[in-house]
């Protein structure tokens, strides 16, 4: 969305506050953060909207745009040193790209910049795949990923079909929504990020958080991970407490009928289908379009992904925030950024960063949420044993079936030289196993 | 930057009142006729936006004064419809030229607005010849282009200067340095210094006038006062009278003037002033504070060894300007509705700033906060006219005028040939003394 011209100018626009959509609660934005990286990354995102503000939306995307990047080199001597290092480097890929995705997911941009650019980014304790790091705009909209330059390359190839297939669905996926993409050089050493929505709440805590492939080898959370304040557990750990996930037998019926059919279907058109995801969704419209997601994700030979699925307990978070009243303003609050703070409880945000207007907007009973904000969010149905919110998305998309066989198949000639057999299932195979495990979770 | 919405502002323009302009643009594209131009706006827009984000600091520190923030933008296959792909710019001393702007009683951001609504215009030479000017749309600033030794002169003096708009609060004829930026496109650099403009946003001047004081080749050469187009040539003044030599000059300028809406501006000297018998009318008490001014820059430019500085000096008639508002008028009725003007309004396809009109001045009047050079004639004055007077030109170094002119004499008339220029001290007083004969 482009966004009017005080945008720019924080300083004095905020002397007459006439015709703003924002009540803009900083007056200067520092950029100050614990790491000049995070400083770059707040300074360059800040940057490049303002700068697509300055470029008129186009009717449509041009396959150029598929290509395009905006390339920016700073250099200061003697100037802006306090938050800021005197010399880095933004770049945006496919700026227009990630402007109509931002569009079509219903992200102003303005609300974008300020998520990122208001307060740092914290950090997060989610280990992503092989320690990738991860952040949450301070507000916790958004989360952001350090990538490899494979991973760019990746989105770079599945980009056409990704933008293609959200226009399609309207936006209307659980697939990740990638809101921007990044490379930032600091001190000479680039990193690649990449911004997406955040699946769990900004507001309900997850107080339990899962990471389900549907594969059952190595599929345990370690002790190292279990000693974390919010540990990721995964699918035997799932499956050893006998969890389930209550969203009604109506839906669920409804859901493997019209799977069986994705399914036929699917082997029909030799497209497997993968309608698992869509299921937990209890609209009956998503059953259509999750046909199309998982012919998006084995059509382009993905595999890997997780469902992430976050689990918020209603009456806890009460209790959490009782806790919290009794104990006080003058504790320290800390956040994990994936998750919500556990201390802030439901409805407080971070004492020291200024509120975002959407925050609030209306007020919300426990357990309540706004479903344009929080647009994963599942409630648990009404004979659940326990009130509960699920958050639940598809991550990881970036695995490409060749690459990894690739990498595997060397490995393995390495290990046991050539000729090797690889027992790594393909894409078809993968999203058949992550099917069957996700709807048998289901209640 | 208190705006209603609007629409574009070529309708606002159809209605040649003495109007509110909208802002009009919510997107700034940039859009200008030569790359460059588009990198200074775009420029401008960046650094003022930076310094947006780093706080005022209390006061101004050594390191501020060798300081400068540099950019490099390398777009592929995005922003290309006004923007070059590969650009850099560079501002010197950010921190410095921006508590000017506050001395000087610019805001940051009607100082943006006034660069990139819209894009600068190409401006006839207000100084030294060969140097590329601009002005910004709304004609409130002057973007010169200089040479990599005038940015290290203004280096040299920048901490002195600082110091002088200080003490003066901003209250001198000097220039108001405002920004100084090195761009790069195509590979070419080039130095621009943005400065006040010395004459009126919107009052027009008919007459301009460069004055030194010397009396040696002070006079505008005939390219300077004829137009290009050899057939609108009146003929030249004979030497002889000086009335009809200044009635001829009269005629001349109305001509060009009538013909050209006042974009030919012929830049007159010292000599064409006596010899037209031009006097600036003013009353005791503007005249005294305006030597005074001048009295102390004079004396700072002595101190630092600076010369060759003009007094820059436009006349605006207030009769005239009405006249020409009629006829401009009547010519827009029946034209295509061209009017650059040279006079009250403003170019028709560009939103002007909005601090403008806040109401309607009458003919000769001004916003002494925004027009700061004017004064107006007294009231014994032969015609009703508007002066906009102040100094201009002042990064020449006597010592390296003087290296200069040795080696070129060393050169034609061997080691040892005498040097025959003023220095700093003589020159600024007989600068001095000049302009204290030409005010009645």
């Amino acid at each position: 969305m482009s966004s009017n011209c005080t945008s720019a100018a924080p300083v004095s626009a905020s002397k007459t506050k006439t015709k703003k959509k924002h009540f803009i609660g900083q007056k200067v934005k520092l950029f100050r953060a614990s790491e000049p990286i995070l400083s770059v990354l707040m300074w360059g995102v800040n940057h490049t909207v303002n700068e697509l503000s300055n470029v008129p939306v186009p009717v449509m995307l041009m396959p150029d745009d598929f290509k395009a990047y905006s390339k920016i080199k700073v250099d200061n001597h003697l100037f802006n040193k306090e938050n800021l290092p005197s010399r880095f480097k933004f770049k945006e890929y496919c700026p227009m790209v990630f402007r109509n995705l931002r569009e079509r997911f219903c992200i102003d941009d303005q609300d974008y910049q300020n998520s990122l650019t208001r307060s740092a980014p914290l950090n997060s304790d989610s280990q992503g795949r092989f320690g990738n790091r991860f952040l949450s705009s301070y507000d916790h909209r958004f989360v952001i990923k350090t990538v490899s330059s494979e991973d760019i390359a990746e989105m770079h190839n599945i980009l056409k079909k990704y933008h293609q297939f959200i226009v399609e669905c309207h936006g209307n996926t659980l697939l990740p929504q990638f809101l921007g993409m990044y490379r930032l050089t600091v001190d000479g050493v680039e990193t690649y990020m990449v911004v997406t929505r955040n699946v769990f709440s900004h507001r309900l805590t997850v107080h339990r958080k899962y990471d389900l492939k549907g594969s059952t080898v190595s599929r345990e959370a370690s002790d190292k991970e279990k000693a974390k304040e919010l540990p990721t557990f995964k699918d035997n750990d799932f499956l050893n407490e006998g969890h389930k996930l209550q969203i009604g037998d109506d839906n669920k019926k409804y859901f493997l009928e019209k799977l069986k059919r994705d399914v036929e279907v699917s082997v029909e058109t030799f497209c497997l289908t993968d309608s698992v995801v869509l299921c937990l969704l209890s609209e009956a419209l998503s059953c259509f379009l999750c046909v199309r997601v998982c012919q998006f994700l084995a059509t382009l030979k993905i595999m890997d992904y997780s469902l992430l699925v976050g689990i918020h307990d209603v009456e806890r978070a009460e209790q959490e925030e009782m806790d919290v009243d009794a104990v006080g303003e003058e504790e320290e609050y800390e956040n994990d950024g994936m998750g919500g703070g556990v201390l802030t409880g439901s409805f407080g945000t971070p004492p020291d960063s200024p509120g975002n207007p959407l925050n609030c907007g209306g007020f919300f009973g426990p357990g309540e949420f706004d479903p344009s904000v929080d647009v994963y969010a599942i409630k648990s149905h009404d004979s659940a044993v326990k009130k509960e919110v699920y958050f639940m998305a598809i991550i990881d998309i970036l695995t490409h079936y060749d690459a990894k066989k690739k990498a595997a198949h060397a490995a393995k000639t390495v290990k046991h030289g050539a000729g090797a057999e690889i027992s790594t299932v393909n894409p078809e195979q993968y999203s058949k196993r992550f099917y069957e495990f996700m709807s048998n979770i289901l209640s | 930057m208190a705006s209603a919405a609007s629409i574009a502002a070529s309708i606002a323009s159809k209605t040649k009142t003495k109007k509110k302009h909208f802002v009009a643009q919510k997107v700034k594209l940039f859009r200008a006729s030569d790359p460059l131009l588009s990198v200074v706006m775009w420029g401008v827009n960046h650094s003022i936006n930076e310094l947006s984000h780093v706080q005022i600091p209390i006061m101004l520190m050594p390191d501020d004064f060798k300081a400068y923030s540099k950019i490099k933008v390398d777009n592929h296959l995005f922003n290309k419809e006004n923007m070059p792909s590969h650009f850099k710019f560079k501002e010197y001393c950010p921190l410095v030229f921006r508590n000017l702007r506050e001395r000087f009683g610019i805001d940051d951001q009607d100082f943006l607005n006034s660069l990139t609504r819209s894009a600068p215009l190409n401006s006839e030479a207000q100084g030294r010849s060969g140097a590329r000017f601009h002005t910004s749309y709304d004609k409130r600033y002057v973007i010169k282009t200089i040479s990599s030794e005038d940015v290290a002169e203004m280096h040299n003096i920048l901490k002195k200067y600082h110091q002088f708009i200080v003490e003066c609060h901003g209250n001198t004829l000097l220039p108001q340095f405002l920004g100084m930026y090195r761009l790069t496109v195509d590979g070419d650099e080039t130095y621009m210094i943005v400065t006040r403009n010395v004459f009126s946003h919107r009052l027009s001047v008919y007459k301009k006038y460069d004055l030194k004081g010397s009396t040696v080749a002070r006079e505008a050469s005939d390219k300077e006062k004829q137009p290009p187009q050899p057939e609108d040539v009146p003929p030249r003044p004979k030497s002889g009278n000086v009335q009809q030599r200044l009635q001829t000059l009269r005629i001349a300028t109305r001509f060009y003037c009538a013909m050209k809406h006042a974009k030919e501006l012929p830049t007159y000297k010292d000599n064409d002033f006596i010899n037209d018998g031009q006097k600036i009318h003013i009353d005791g008490e503007n005249k005294k504070m305006f030597l005074e001014k001048l009295r102390k820059d004079v004396e700072f430019l002595a101190q630092l060894k600076l010369m060759d500085y003009s007094l820059l000096v436009g006349i605006h008639d207030v009769e005239r300007a009405e006249q020409e508002e009629v006829e401009s008028e009547d010519n827009e009725a029946e034209e295509e509705g061209e009017s650059d003007g040279g006079g009250i309004g403003t170019p028709p396809d560009s939103p002007s700033n909005t601090l403008d009109s806040n109401k309607p001045l009458s003919p000769g009047e001004f916003d002494p906060t925004i027009d700061v050079y004017a004064i107006k004639s007294n009231e014994t004055a032969p015609r009703k006219e508007v002066y906009f007077m102040a100094v201009i030109d002042i990064l020449q170094h006597y010592d390296a005028k003087k290296k200069a002119a040795h080696a070129a004499k060393t050169v034609k008339h061997g080691a040892g040939a005498e040097i025959s220029t003023v220095n700093p001290e003589q020159y600024s007083k007989r600068f001095y003394d000049f302009i204290t004969t030409i005010l009645s």
